[in-house]
């Protein structure tokens, strides 16, 4: 579904992706794992178009995305939940959700898709006139991946919707992201500092080591591999 | 107790004008975070162009509505070809870019349409209503200034708060980003935030005109009570323009009317330090750290 292939990414002369090529397959889980600074949050940049890559090349869909703008490739079914969310604090709870529906022309769809948003998340629906600033850690990562799910993705970038939160609810968010892609049969890609509960969930995982990938492969392998585990990711 | 009335009345009226130009000036800081300094510059231009219009025309209404109409999109085109260039970078840059277009729109209004101040006529009488023996300082068309803005701040609080467009023009104001993430052409609701912006300016210009006169400098103290009142109000809060802008007409009608008109503009002055002072963020203004 999604494919990279030696991408750049770099911000001055600081080469934050350097020639990293991974492939997610359709309907998987994967996991982009590795320490602070090791490029995570950089690569799902350069892949929604937020940073433009400097080389190399991203294909969605069959669709050459490589250097296309964030409002095209979110239109094409690739969503990206930013680090923190991006929840519009001065927006309320609803009109972020709205946010994420109105590039798409179906507008029939939009009550449809907001009620099964709030069905998947009810404590939205009970703060729906709420400003999004009065939302606690944990709704608000809910409040972005459902203003994710609003413009019908084919295929979700999670940049590490557990940080911060705590322990219970980042499982919470994780079965969840399991859930999703049984039932909406979605991809995902998931950055995660947290590589434990990552793996649980994932597929498969892809290590980046300083803006490289140093390993790729299934979860339960990964995850047995006792010095990739120290080196990499700390558990 | 009649001479506070007519000053309370005759500081709604102006109060209304100074709302409008701080509006064009919070729209635009909203959007862009810049503060444009060819707003009054710009204003003069689109009622340069009512002045022309009606003269040859004869109709006042078609002058009015072609000066929106251009005050629309001049904003539209000026964001589009000049502020672009600049938005994102250091503040400096567009600070200087704006005040290179004031300069600019001053020099060109001289050029075509002469240094000379020349009238405006208004929509409607602005002999004041007589009441018993007492002729008060607001007539029709005071009540057609106040009305024309608050029905402006209408339209505007509609278009944010009711429909997707402002949905996505107040997403993009806040967190860009986020907002092209979301699939939002931000360039586009930076455009329209500046016609907008730019509407309400001319709206101002149109309305004051009678009073001020046409040519190139007469509006320059309009466009800076108007920033004032932005700044009184927070300068991201487009309630707060209109609030700043009431609270400026008044005040400034109060210290001219009880302690003479020449210490108008002093009395500006005062008021925004003093405001700055116990409120540095402004009246309105959302607790977000301000650049400027």
């Amino acid at each position: 579904m999604l494919e990279v292939e030696d991408l750049v990414a770099a911000y001055g002369p600081v080469r934050a992706v350097d020639g990293v090529s991974l492939t997610v397959p359709s309907g998987s889980i994967t996991a982009v794992l590795g320490a602070n600074g090791a490029g995570k949050s950089s690569l799902l940049r350069a892949m929604s178009g937020v940073v433009r890559p400097r080389s190399g090349r991203v294909r969605f869909c069959d669709a050459d995305i490589t250097r296309r703008s964030p409002e095209d490739i979110v239109r094409l079914g690739l969503a990206h939940v930013p680090e923190g969310g991006g929840v519009i604090a001065e927006l309320t709870v609803e009109e972020n959700l709205r946010l994420g529906s109105l590039f798409r022309r179906d507008r029939g769809d939009r009550p449809k898709a907001l009620k099964e948003v709030f069905t998947l998340f009810p404590r939205l629906e009970e703060h729906r006139r709420l400003n999004a600033s009065s939302l606690s850690g944990g709704e608000r990562q809910m409040l972005s991946i459902g203003r994710a799910l609003m413009g019908r993705p084919k295929m979700l970038l999670l940049d590490e919707p557990s940080l911060g939160l705590a322990p219970l609810i980042a499982s919470r968010i994780m079965s969840l992201i399991a859930e999703l892609r049984e039932k909406s049969e979605l991809t995902v890609l998931l950055v995660e500092q947290n590589a434990k509960s990552a793996l649980r969930v994932a597929d498969r995982g892809v290590v980046l080591g300083v803006g490289r990938v140093v390993a790729e492969n299934e979860s339960a392998k990964l995850a047995a591999d006792d010095q990739l585990r120290q080196a990499y990711l700390g558990f | 107790m009649t001479r506070f009335i007519d000053l309370t009345l005759n500081g709604i009226s102006n109060g209304a004008i100074y709302a409008a130009v701080a509006l064009a000036f919070v729209l635009i800081w909203r959007a862009t975070r810049v503060v444009n300094f060819a707003a009054g510059g710009m204003l003069m231009i689109t009622t340069f162009i009512a002045s022309s219009v009606i003269s040859s025309t004869g109709s006042y209404w078609l002058g009015f509505f072609v000066a929106l109409a251009t005050g629309f999109v001049l904003g539209s085109v000026v964001e589009r070809v000049l502020i672009r260039r600049v938005e994102g970078g250091p503040p400096l840059n567009a600070v200087i870019v704006t005040i290179g277009l004031l300069i600019l729109c001053q020099a060109v209004a001289g050029m075509i349409w002469s240094a000379t101040p020349r009238s405006f006529p208004p929509a409607f009488s602005i002999k004041g209503y007589h009441v018993g023996s007492h002729t008060y300082l607001f007539g029709p068309f005071d009540v057609f200034t106040v009305l024309a803005v608050i029905g402006a701040a209408i339209a505007l609080f509609a278009l944010f708060r009711l429909t997707d467009l402002g949905l996505k023009m107040r997403a993009a104001a806040f967190e860009p980003v986020v907002a092209r993430l979301q699939g939002v052409r931000v360039g586009h609701m930076f455009t329209l935030g500046w016609g907008l912006a730019s509407l309400a300016g001319s709206l101002a210009g149109v309305l004051i005109g009678p009073q001020v006169f046409v040519g190139p400098n007469t509006f320059d103290p309009v466009a800076v009570f108007g920033f004032t009142a932005a700044v009184l109000g927070g300068l991201d809060s487009p309630v707060g323009a209109l609030v700043g802008g009431l609270l400026l007409g008044l005040s400034l009608s109060y210290v001219s009317g009880y302690a003479g008109a020449s210490l108008v503009t002093l009395a500006a002055l005062a008021i925004l330090v003093a405001i700055l002072m116990v409120r540095p963020s402004g009246l309105f203004s959302s607790a977000r750290a301000r650049r400027i």
